[in-house]
């Protein structure tokens, strides 16, 4: 997810947020429903999609290094569905496979793009006008702060656990990083009844309301 | 210090006491009174009780759904006891049923920033609270835009809370508690971890805002350029109130509760 410094700004980054929504989940569901053995039709969306960078101006190195995480994690969960595909025999486990990572890459790189050219709150913004339930919306707003919050306090927990292991590695880290994870699960549940007294300080009543949206409880 | 509820204090506690959920004692007794437009320094080693007073003061305390015997304002008579109201706004007692109004005109700074700015960017955390008040869309932006203004993040309403500094946080928050007018206000370690500019520049926009002002600190410099007076509160009482160059320089005080003279204070008296 990217931050409110780093959009990108080509000539999409300022399309209705309605339209890139629709276009991109409208792109993912082509994908998917695009048939094994279409290459014709894979080779027309992947054209599309390159043209789309183009467009947007999205960082290569970054999508790249994304995108190479992204294969890591789905290239085995691949490889494990193409071995029972029932056209394993007939198309080969090869094509399957591919078809599938190729398939994977073409959504990620449409929702990265996505990303890459909308500020999240106005990508929230633009789910709840699309009518996305408003308590849903506020809930991704708290989480998508929260997260920021989150990774500050773990890495200021890992330093100090750090500074106090002396370079040693053992099994011993992996239970020391489970009570970390535990602590920050405790500091995280502190944290959030103090934002909610902090919101009931300003006089907030059980009902989410927005400068951009309607009201939701 | 007179005990009509109704005279014109900006806040008004009377004998109260609280109990943390585990049982002990935080708040015991605690009596003191702010005149409107005074700016009164709250003192005092850490767990003494001062975050936990302040958020009294909006009613955030006692937790409302938990039994009244266990967190409760009033006179700590044991059990089963009516209660007594502790806390008055303007006059006004501070209980669920008025708690709408109580916060509108008490303005909380938390001490950490994160506690308090929640939203996806910054216009939309000061707009918070004026949209909670009824006030339109469009008013509650123009409110927000202007809030920043005073406290100098006009150019980051569209930002998101991460990418400020830690000053800058601060003063978003306390952007948010302007935007509500509150008549009193309430800062909970304003200067805590700001750099010496940042702390400079928070405690002239303070010294700038108008209306009644409660703060608690171990900032004791600060104290003593912009507090008429001081409340030492150790252990959930308030222990010792007055001037507070008369307060903060009384070394044997400043020594029992776990406080120290400002070196301002020290130097002075030396080179005289």
């Amino acid at each position: 997810m990217r931050s409110d410094r780093s959009i990108a700004s080509g000539p999409l980054a300022g399309v209705d947020v309605r339209i890139k929504l629709l276009v991109s989940f409208g792109y993912v569901l082509t994908v998917v429903a695009t048939p094994l053995g279409w290459w014709w039709f894979f080779a027309a969306e992947t054209s599309l999609l390159l043209l789309v960078f183009v467009l947007a101006r999205v960082s290569f190195r970054e999508l790249v290094g994304r995108w190479l995480g992204f294969l890591s994690l789905v290239a085995l969960m691949a490889l494990a569905v193409a071995v029972s595909h029932p056209l394993r025999p007939e198309i080969g486990l090869a094509s399957i496979w591919g078809t599938i990572l190729l398939k994977n890459s073409l959504a990620f790189g449409a929702l990265f793009t996505l990303s890459q050219i909308t500020q999240h709150h106005i990508l929230l913004h633009g789910l709840g006008r699309l009518g996305l339930p408003k308590p849903l919306v506020a809930t991704l707003q708290f989480m998508y702060r929260s997260v920021f919050i989150l990774r500050d306090e773990f890495d200021r927990m890992a330093k100090a656990r750090r500074s106090r292991s002396f370079g040693k590695k053992s099994w011993g880290d992996w239970s020391s990083l489970a009570g970390l994870l535990g602590r920050l699960f405790l500091r995280s549940y502190e944290r959030s009844e103090r934002v909610h007294a902090a919101m009931l300080a300003r006089g907030w009543d059980g009902t989410v309301r927005t400068l951009d949206g309607a009201d939701s409880r | 210090m007179s005990d009509d509820s109704t005279t014109p204090w900006a806040v008004r506690v009377h004998d109260l006491t609280y109990h943390y959920p585990d049982g002990r004692a935080a708040l015991r007794g605690v009596d003191l009174n702010v005149a409107e437009g005074e700016c009164v320094a709250l003192v005092g080693p850490n767990g003494a009780g001062k975050s936990t007073f302040l958020l009294h003061l909006n009613g955030i305390l006692p937790e409302r759904g938990r039994s009244v015997t266990d967190h409760h304002h009033g006179i700590d008579f044991g059990h089963k006891t009516k209660l007594h109201a502790a806390i008055w706004i303007n006059g006004i007692e501070v209980s669920p049923a008025n708690a709408r109004e109580v916060r509108r005109r008490v303005g909380l700074l938390f001490q950490d920033p994160d506690d308090q700015l929640f939203a996806a960017t910054v216009l939309e955390d000061v707009a918070f609270g004026p949209l909670n008040l009824g006030f339109s869309k469009i008013d509650a932006k123009r409110i927000a835009l202007e809030s920043l203004a005073r406290v100098e993040l006009g150019d980051a309403a569209d930002r998101m809370p991460h990418h400020l500094s830690f000053g800058e946080r601060k003063r978003a928050c306390l952007a948010g508690i302007l935007a509500c007018s509150p008549s009193i206000l309430a800062l909970d370690e304003p200067t805590a971890n700001l750099d010496p500019r940042g702390r400079r520049g928070f405690i002239t926009l303070m010294r700038d805002l108008p209306g009644t002002k409660l703060i608690a600190t171990h900032d004791l410099e600060m104290v003593l350029e912009l507090c008429e007076r001081t409340i030492v509160l150790d252990r959930g009482r308030a222990v010792a109130q007055g001037d507070s160059r008369t307060i903060l320089g009384d070394s044997a005080l400043m020594d029992q509760y776990g406080l120290e003279v400002p070196l301002s204070l020290t130097m002075r008296t030396k080179i005289s």
